[in-house]
């Protein structure tokens, strides 16, 4: 039985975006873990898989978004702006609602230099790239504790599942990182095996 | 020189499907969360009522969907807020009473 009422709908939409945004950004880590070791998806060509990764980040950032103004919004708890971007502030819940702050910042941090990759550079979006190991856990720890709807049934079924799926991609990313040669040498390498053809295919132009 | 245009051009269309599959699967993601955050928002537990023997505890952690007082007990009558705890108690905050309490418990 539901109780969605005029009153109760901002809170219902605040819990149940804050489900589809666990899933949405597991969906996102698992294809960022995919496309950089250049994993292919059933179906989908190499820069499809990139280009998902890219569109499904901006989906679970809409959702982000309705999931923070639903809970500011609602009137029966009061959290206010501040408390969802400054961690540790809010009256209710401080510590998981931190938490929540907390991955919402290194998020924008993504979002920023993703959206500035061009002016920043490769190297440094790469290295605040890697922030998204640290926002994806805090995440679930946000949504897992502040929530008791994620602690039984069948959303903690889900939660389980979302967070085992992510191990196992980034325990295949980091099998296949271990079975590749290191870039130092694997560039080279690559460099002087296409060489030659090139050249040739360039005298054969002419 | 077909040869290579023969190729260029089965390249482009491979392209063209690939942007139209991700398209479709991006559309796909996105009317499959709308669907499933109204799905999940119709079978959270919200109107779950949760009988007590006694006195209903007024916790205000989780999902329980309290309203906080001093005593941590909640009082259904008028619309008195509890600011210490980030907490307003609405009009149609669970009762609290001795013997069969009633809680209604929703989620965060």
């Amino acid at each position: 039985m539901h109780g969605i009422t005029s009153s109760t709908a901002l809170w219902y939409a605040s819990r149940a975006t804050g489900v589809v945004c666990l899933v949405l950004l597991s969906a996102v880590m698992i294809l960022g873990l995919l496309v950089n070791r250049q994993g292919r998806l059933p179906g989908l060509p190499r820069f499809a898989v990139l280009g998902l990764h890219r569109n499904l980040s901006l989906l679970a950032v809409a959702f982000v978004a309705l999931h923070v103004i639903s809970a500011v919004a609602d009137s029966f708890v009061s959290i206010s702006l501040a408390a969802a971007v400054i961690p540790f502030v809010s009256a209710y819940q401080p510590f998981w609602l931190g938490l929540g702050a907390v991955s919402l910042d290194l998020m924008a941090a993504l979002i920023v230099t993703s959206l500035l990759r061009r002016f920043i550079g490769r190297r440094t979006w790469r290295i605040v790239h890697w922030l998204a190991y640290a926002s994806w856990p805090v995440a679930v720890a946000h949504s897992m504790g502040s929530s008791k709807d994620m602690q039984s049934g069948p959303l903690l079924g889900l939660a389980v599942a979302c967070i085992l799926a992510v191990a196992g991609a980034l325990a295949w990313r980091l099998g296949r990182a271990r079975a590749e040669a290191p870039r130092a040498r694997r560039v080279p390498d690559l460099m002087a095996a296409q060489a030659p053809p090139r050249r040739l295919a360039r005298a054969g132009d002419r | 020189m077909s040869h290579r245009k023969h190729v260029t051009s089965s390249g482009a269309a491979a392209r063209d499907r690939g942007r139209a599959r991700l398209r479709a699967v991006t559309v796909s993601a996105a009317a499959a969360s709308l669907i499933a955050a109204g799905g999940v928002a119709f079978t959270l537990p919200g109107a779950a009522i949760a009988s007590a023997t006694g006195t209903s505890s007024g916790s205000a952690s989780g999902s329980t969907r309290h309203a906080a007082s001093s005593s941590g007990v909640s009082s259904s009558s008028g619309t008195s807020k509890s600011s210490s705890s980030g907490l307003s108690s609405p009009t149609s905050a669970p009762t609290s009473s001795s013997g069969s309490g009633q809680v209604t418990s929703g989620g965060s």
